[in-house]
């Protein structure tokens, strides 16, 4: 059986044995539309109110918001259990991966299937449609692949991001601090576009934690507001590849994790 | 009384372990100060003078929100749902202190801790690095004070009346959501309520959501003052004493049908 075809078995089991909880997972989608619902409501009435956040109009920023989450939505409804791993390394789950005779990290992402956060996607789809719709875009086929390409490569941002702070729990034992932190960050360059902040948030979303790909970035070509003018121009243009260079890190960084791991023994 | 700082001054320590928390928490804060200042100058400074406030005063108003808002919200909630679902509760219910005090004895000794390590802190770093500005006056700062507690006590029972339920339904967590969500939007925590229009301007203005962190900014920012000021706390302690019958009533409910489950 190959990587691909086991990844899929182990997520049908986790589909099998999540169906056996259903009303945990209508109420779990219902609060996780009615928590997006509220964030876009509080910068709905923002943005309206001042009719625009620096040169962004109310529908761009709910593109901007609806982008963000539908790249985290991939994330969010194939991978986030990623976050558990601190939890396999203290209580010693992570010997179970070592000891099958499969790929450690393929197990790891095919242990969880969550289905509460189709509610993303559902409102990534319903945000993007409606803010394409009221701006009254016109893609062509370029754009549209674009777009396609952007999606897929916030989802594996985030992903690369997150595993590589679960990660450091191989070396210092806990992660989750880090990963509350970076949530932070996470949140901010989610609602508002990052040019209203200053030079130092806007390095660290772009060069440390590269999350604005996510969404600003190709935000600004998709909704044609790339300044060519602007020295950083490209940088809209390159989330595919920031995409790419974050899994070869990602790579090499889970072979050193794995060479230096040693069990809790409990 | 005594009992109750007792308890309070338990939880206080038990609190004061979590080293690691209080980090988390910490630099969390310093993260949101630095996002809102930047959010409100952007927009001030293309709209100088908006809804009435200076950059100044909605700057403050941002940054205080994010040094005071971690006070609200304490444990109770989770605890009580615990304690219902492991059968533990019936070990509070022997407990030499009524319920509902042993509830707010226990979240004052945490909201108390965080006082001392999250919001001075945090109200000092927002001084030094973002902009944010000392009250508008002797008047308003004692005021501001008197409306933060009772802000936190409105805060505590719709918390507590949120635990309550932990009673019947035993799983929380989604109705945690809604509540968390719809105080999120309509205390004043992100948005000042001033920013509301029309109908959903008159339902925030209604809801007890405006007690809890609306007002206190507001007064602590002066953009409420004297007879409007006064008006507000009035608007608390109106909600505060709703909210303290209704979980005085429905504790009696409760209380003749607990049956614990094992413990």
């Amino acid at each position: 059986m190959n990587g691909v075809q086991l990844y899929f078995r182990l997520i049908h089991i986790s589909l099998l044995s999540r169906m056996q909880y259903q009303a945990n997972f209508i109420v779990g989608i219902l609060g996780l539309l009615f928590w997006n619902v509220i964030n876009l409501g509080l910068i709905g009435v923002l943005v309206t109110q001042f009719t625009s956040l620096k040169d962004w109009t109310l529908w761009e920023v709910v593109f901007l918001y609806s982008l963000w989450i539908f790249g985290y939505s991939l994330y969010g409804v194939f991978f986030s259990h990623t976050s558990e791993l601190e939890n396999y390394l203290i209580e010693g789950t992570f010997d179970q991966f070592l000891l099958r005779p499969a790929s450690p990290l393929i197990q790891l992402l095919g242990r969880e299937f969550q289905l509460n956060e189709l509610a993303n996607v559902f409102i990534g789809l319903t945000g993007i449609s409606l803010a394409y719709t009221r701006l009254d875009l016109h893609w062509d086929g370029w754009k549209w692949g674009f777009f396609i390409a952007s999606v897929v490569s916030g989802g594996i941002i985030v992903l690369a991001i997150n595993l590589l702070i679960a990660c450091t729990g191989f070396w210092t034992g806990r992660s989750r601090g880090t990963s509350f932190i970076v949530s932070q960050f996470y949140y901010l360059v989610q609602q508002y576009p990052i040019d209203i902040f200053g030079m130092g948030f806007r390095l660290i979303v772009t060069g440390l934690l590269p999350v604005a790909f996510m969404n600003y970035y190709p935000a600004l070509f998709l909704l044609d507001k790339v300044n060519h003018a602007s020295p950083s121009w490209w940088l809209s243009y390159i989330s595919p590849l920031v995409a790419f260079l974050l899994v070869g890190i990602v790579s090499v960084v889970w072979q050193l994790a794995l060479i230096r791991y040693s069990s809790s023994g409990s | 009384m005594k009992l109750f700082w007792a308890f309070a001054r338990q939880n206080f320590h038990a609190i004061a372990t979590y080293r690691f928390d209080f980090w988390l928490r910490a630099s969390s804060i310093v993260i949101l100060m630095y996002g809102i200042r930047w959010l409100w100058i952007t927009l001030y400074t293309e709209s100088p003078g908006a809804f009435g406030v200076s950059m100044q005063q909605m700057v403050t108003y941002g940054v205080l929100s994010m040094a005071i808002n971690n006070l609200f919200f304490t444990g109770p909630p989770y605890y009580m749902a615990h304690q219902v679902r492991t059968g533990a509760i019936d070990l509070d219910l022997l407990k030499p202190l009524d319920f509902h005090l042993h509830m707010l004895a226990r979240s004052t000794g945490e909201m108390l801790f965080r006082v001392l390590v999250l919001a001075l802190p945090g109200m000092l770093v927002g001084y030094f690095l973002f902009d944010l500005q000392l009250p508008a006056n002797a008047r308003s700062g004692f005021l501001f004070v008197v409306a933060l507690l009772l802000g936190y006590l409105v805060n505590f029972h719709l918390d507590y009346l949120l635990g309550l339920l932990a009673f019947v339904s035993i799983e929380i967590h989604s109705i945690d959501w809604v509540l968390h969500a719809t105080s999120r939007f309509f205390s004043g925590q992100f948005l000042p309520l001033w920013l509301f229009p029309g109908l959903l301007g008159t339902l925030a203005n209604l809801l007890p959501f405006r007690g809890t962190i609306f007002v206190p900014l507001s007064i602590y920012t002066g953009v409420l003052q004297g007879g409007a000021a006064a008006h507000a706390v009035w608007f608390q302690l109106f909600w505060l004493v709703t909210l303290f019958g209704i979980s005085r009533w429905l504790w009696g409910q409760i209380q003749v049908r607990i049956i614990s489950q094992g413990g």
